[in-house]
């Protein structure tokens, strides 16, 4: 298989971890090999890192809310210490 | 002597509430508003509490949690009756038009080194439209499997895979586009 069109169509798959061991394995070896793939996969790498970074920063929920919504379910029956 | 409450309080806390953080950035990445993303994250843990005998010890929690809080939502925008008929359409007519990455590898050192880049990404990930970037949301934010947001959301396997790959590409665009404005990349012919 591993050729560079089947590698880019699944090279999300890839990334995110969703292909079986063996197609998993071919893909990582044709990007170790491949100057026409490897820079793509690099790139994708960078932009879901960027992601997850740029989403760490994300605000969170505030220490009154998480006060009120303790208040709340504690009211139908659980202690949330 | 145990009150078989006190287990039932006990294993939702363990279980769940650990999950609050994730739960209020899905509720907003939802409402886009942080009070309803507040609204909504009680209603959910309300919701998640009152049916927690429905709950599978072992299975992905913050899944179930994603699924409440969704449905929640959806019948919240139904009674708004705020429904925008026409987005589906708009949303194929947009997907089919991105075929491969949208962005050039070259752009990446510009792109991914500019200080503002987070801002930029929070900002579109906003815009994105609310298909696509629930999916991203799941996936890339909150790191579900493929499985797990096709069951949060009620659609199949190859639904996810599609509106996963379409939002980051849309999201590629808008970042590209970003970095040509900004004159981190060339504008676009200027080397014809």
């Amino acid at each position: 298989m591993s050729d560079c069109q089947d590698v880019l169509r699944q090279l999300w798959e890839y990334l995110d971890g969703e292909l079986p061991a063996d197609e998993a394995e071919e893909i990582r070896d044709h990007l170790e090999d491949c100057a026409h793939c490897n820079p793509q996969y690099e790139f994708q790498l960078r932009f879901l890192d960027a992601l997850v970074k740029a989403y760490a920063a994300r605000e969170v929920p505030g220490p009154e809310f998480v006060r009120r919504l303790r208040a709340a379910l504690d009211a139908i029956g659980t202690d949330l210490t | 002597m145990t009150h078989p409450a006190d287990g039932r309080r006990a294993a939702f806390q363990v279980e769940v509430l650990q999950h609050l953080d994730a739960v209020y950035r899905y509720a907003y990445a939802l409402t886009r508003d942080r009070s309803d993303a507040e609204d909504l994250t009680q209603d959910t843990f309300l919701q998640a509490l009152r049916h927690w005998e429905q709950f599978r010890p072992g299975t992905n929690a913050r899944a179930w949690l994603f699924t409440i809080c969704r449905n929640l939502f959806l019948r919240q925008r139904e009674r708004r009756a705020r429904e925008e008929p026409t987005e589906a359409a708009v949303l194929d007519g947009i997907a089919n038009a991105t075929q491969a990455f949208a962005a050039p590898p070259d752009a990446g050192r510009a792109l991914f080194e500019a200080p503002e880049l987070g801002d930029v990404i929070r900002r579109e990930l906003d815009k994105l439209p609310a298909e696509y970037r629930e999916v991203v949301e799941l996936s890339d934010l909150q790191d579900q499997s493929y499985a797990d947001i096709a069951q949060v959301l009620g659609v199949p396997l190859g639904t996810v895979k599609s509106r996963l790959f379409r939002g980051r590409r849309l999201l590629q665009e808008a970042l590209v586009d970003y970095a040509r404005d900004a004159g981190l990349l060339p504008a676009r012919g200027s080397d014809a």
